[in-house]
């Protein structure tokens, strides 16, 4: 795993590992609204951010943008070398590549939870079923949920349900995997055991971009910590310069509002 | 004078063209709708004005204007002379009815969540992917109702082939009744049961289905 | 009881129309026979009768069909309906001293045809107008001045000759109507269609293999494609035209009847004939021997 370097603010960070995501100078308006302004960000392989931020700040955005589910305005965006393709076939292959999980989950309804799995790895990666079944199960088995396997979602627990999604993306052998607030439609018992499965998939060197308010994940399995607000990344730090000593005052504002909870 | 009873056959015979017509026209009506909704709901512009254009000038034309197109007008001009009556219906009723099916689906299109496409597109799926395995097969579970009376409206409207041609169910009555009109309530009764069986199976089937998928919405 | 009518020959007639049509805005060629007129036809109908009555008011409605050519047929920018029907229409209201274009001509449809004469909203019913015992329970029927039966309409150049030659054919017709049924049984494929046009345009373009019903209305249809159809096969049911009245008149039965036979002697009934359904090309048949009155 990459090791943090101090990091400047407000500006993307030149990482010591080969860079896999690249954002430089990006700029997205919503109408009259800039929701993104002026956005570098490296991600090095293996390295884990976690971003985080008042709500409205353009978390969730950023992270779209990173699979072209969101197209942007203007600046770069790399992933693995290779910028984003425009559209159709080349930019559902480079979609396959990049995995995301929601915040509502987002299983297919009328897919049993294996199906859910293994429809990427048939459809889209051209596997064969049996060959992308044993390793659904596998998957399954690694959040726990394997005896699930024949359910539909909507009998499952939230818990299990972001598990499963977190499965299903790893079925598609991403390069970088992306997280919008995996826990925050979760009740509180059930957030430990979805936490757990990334801190699990930190450790094994997966490329992870994590929006989430969780600092006990972000201290854990966190290599930097992404302040944004506006639509600006104002901080970059390690979790724990971060945490205890926020630079900005928009930082220091956000952490005392959400650690009195 | 025939009476009805005695001559069943002819009626079951006349009921047995009707549902041939019903599921041919259904079949054609479900592909073409179902293409219809793609094309409505898809990134491609052409296609969305074309199935927009479609489904605004058909649902607006009334079924006897498209069965004098298919029966009378285009014969005149060469085309469709040799083609069997049964195609004939097929298609008027077929093309008919499939924009209402296309707007049934549209809405169930509209009713599938936002997320299930989002996420068919996060793991990589083409366009023609995302409907074909997400996003179709949940919206046609979401449309079972409107599905089902539309497919019910297009069975009783196979009755208008009857002054084209085909002796299906509402010509034979029209027949029995000229042949023998002391009886006309009988022969009413037992075409109007028959019709309504038919109705009742759709409604049945689509019953049958709304409960098979229950768990899975 | 009758003046002797003027007898005008062949020749006259066509000229007369020749010269009427270069005249006249509408029909060109199907004027149809020119009626003699009575004058004073009134004095010669007894008071109280129904003739009388129509006679003294000038004027007479009379019920036809406007859709079938050469038997009753209205085109949308004609002003008088034409055809064989019509033409028995004009020899009779001539006989009660109205003249052609004193007759007020309403459109009945098979269906309407007891309820126009029942509620009098027509004097009289010449409509392609089938004699039979249930019709007669309701209206009067005086007749029949034709009698015509099933037949085929075919291209010109169709194998159909004989009943025979249907077997495995498509034959249209109106549909629910008797011809259809007894095509049906003939061993044909019944094709019903809502109108008798739609249904010849069937046989015109080659969708169907024949068209039936009365060899009357086929043979309109054939006089109005002389080079393209023809009227096929011994017809195998006998239609008898008449025409219908009120049956609360029954004195209007001695006079129709006596009127049409007049016009069978003299030569107009044939000339109805010529100028609408023998535009076809059949021969001129026997007038039919007319129901005595009861
Ligand atoms: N499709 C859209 N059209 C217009 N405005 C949008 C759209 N999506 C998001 N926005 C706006 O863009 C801004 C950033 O939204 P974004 O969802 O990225 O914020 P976020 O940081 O993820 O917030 P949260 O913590 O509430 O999820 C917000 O003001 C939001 O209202
Ligand atoms: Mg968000």
């Amino acid at each position: 795993m990459t090791v943090t370097d101090e990091a400047p603010v407000g500006g993307g960070t030149p990482r010591s590992g080969e860079a896999l995501v690249e954002l430089a100078d990006v700029q997205k308006w919503y109408g009259q609204l800039h929701v993104l302004q002026d956005i570098n960000l490296t991600v090095s392989r293996g390295e884990v951010v976690v971003v985080i931020g008042p709500s409205g700040s353009g978390k969730s955005t950023l992270c779209r943008t990173i699979n072209r589910l969101e197209p942007v305005d203007s600046g770069r965006i790399l992933v693995d070398g290779s910028p984003l393709p425009q559209e159709g076939k080349a930019l559902a292959r480079h979609r396959a590549d990049v995995g995301m999980v929601f915040q509502s989950f987002n299983l297919f309804a009328h897919k049993t939870i294996l199906e859910n799995v293994t429809l990427g790895p048939i459809k889209v990666r051209k596997q064969s079923k049996a060959e992308a079944e044993t390793r659904a199960r596998e998957l399954l088995e690694r959040v726990g949920v394997a005896h699930q396997a024949d359910k539909y979602p909507a009998q499952l627990s939230g818990g299990q349900q972001q598990r499963v999604a977190i499965a299903r993306a790893l079925a598609m052998e991403p390069k970088v995997m992306l997280f919008d607030e995996p826990t925050s439609a979760l009740d509180p018992e059930m957030i430990k055991e979805v936490l757990d499965v990334m801190v699990d998939l930190a450790e094994r060197g997966m490329t992870m971009i994590v929006v989430t308010h969780e600092m006990g994940f972000a201290r854990t399995a966190a290599n930097r910590v992404v302040f944004m607000a506006d639509g600006r990344i104002l901080e970059t730090a390690d979790p724990e310069t971060f945490f205890s000593n926020p630079e900005s005052d928009r930082a220091k504002d956000f952490l005392g509002k959400i650690l009195k909870h | 004078m025939e009476n009805v009873l005695a001559n069943f056959d002819l009626v079951l015979k006349a009921f047995w063209l009707t549902i041939q017509l019903a599921l041919l026209s259904g079949l054609v009506a479900l592909v073409l709708g179902t293409l219809l909704a793609a094309m409505r709901v898809g990134p491609i512009s052409v296609l969305r004005g074309v199935a927009a254009t479609y489904v605004t000038l058909v649902r607006n034309t009334p079924l006897l204007v498209m069965c004098i197109f298919v029966f009378v007008a285009a014969p005149n001009l060469g085309l469709f002379v040799g083609m069997p009556f049964l195609l004939k219906g097929t298609i008027a009723v077929g093309l008919y009815t499939a924009p209402f099916i296309a707007e049934a689906i549209r809405s169930g299109v509209n009713a599938v969540h936002l997320g299930q496409a989002e996420a068919a597109r996060a793991i990589g799926m083409t366009f023609g992917q995302n409907m074909r395995y997400v996003v179709l097969p949940q919206a046609f579970r979401a449309s079972v109702p409107p599905l089902a009376s539309t497919l019910i409206a297009m069975t009783k409207n196979t009755s208008v082939v009857a002054v084209f041609g085909l002796m299906e169910a509402t010509a034979r009555m029209r027949d029995f009744v000229n042949k023998n009109s002391d009886d006309t309530m009988l022969i009413f009764l037992v075409f109007a049961i028959g019709y309504v069986i038919l109705v009742e199976l759709i409604s049945f089937a689509a019953y049958g289905l709304e409960r098979r998928w229950k768990a899975a919405r | 009881m009758r003046l002797t009518r003027l007898k005008v020959a062949a020749a006259a007639v066509l000229v007369a129309s020749t010269l009427a049509a270069c005249g006249d805005a509408g029909s060109d060629d199907d004027k149809g026979i020119d009626v003699d007129v009575q004058e004073d036809a009134a004095a010669e109908f007894d008071e109280g009768t129904r003739m009388r009555e129509l006679a003294d008011g000038g004027t007479i409605k009379i019920g036809v069909k406007y859709d079938q050519p050469g038997i009753g047929f209205k085109g949308a920018t004609d002003d008088q309906p034409v055809g064989f029907d019509p033409e028995i229409g004009k020899i009779l209201a001539a006989d009660l001293g109205i003249a052609p274009e004193d007759i007020t001509w309403v459109e009945t449809i098979s269906a309407n045809r007891e309820a126009f004469l029942q509620k009098g909203e027509v004097d009289l019913v010449i409509a392609s107008y089938s004699i039979t015992d249930e019709r007669r329970q309701v209206v009067g029927q005086a007749g029949p001045y034709y009698v015509t039966g099933q037949q085929l309409l075919v291209k010109s150049d169709s194998k159909i000759e004989t009943i025979e030659d249907v077997k495995g054919t498509e034959v249209c017709s109106v549909t629910g109507s008797t011809s259809l049924s007894n095509i049906e049984a003939e061993g044909a494929t019944p094709r019903g269609f809502d109108t008798y046009s739609e249904c010849v345009e069937q046989v015109l373009n080659g969708t169907v293999d024949a068209m039936t019903t009365d060899g009357a209305i086929l043979l309109g249809y054939a006089a109005e494609h002389p080079d393209e159809l023809k009227v096929v096969v011994d017809p195998f049911s006998t239609e008898r035209y008449g025409v219908g009245y009120s049956i609360d008149h029954p004195e209007m039965c001695e006079w129709i009847t006596e009127t049409i036979e007049e016009a069978q002697e003299d030569g107009d009934w044939a000339k109805a004939f010529e100028l609408t359904l023998g535009k076809s090309g059949v021969d001129t048949p026997e007038p039919p021997e007319m129901d005595a009155c009861s």
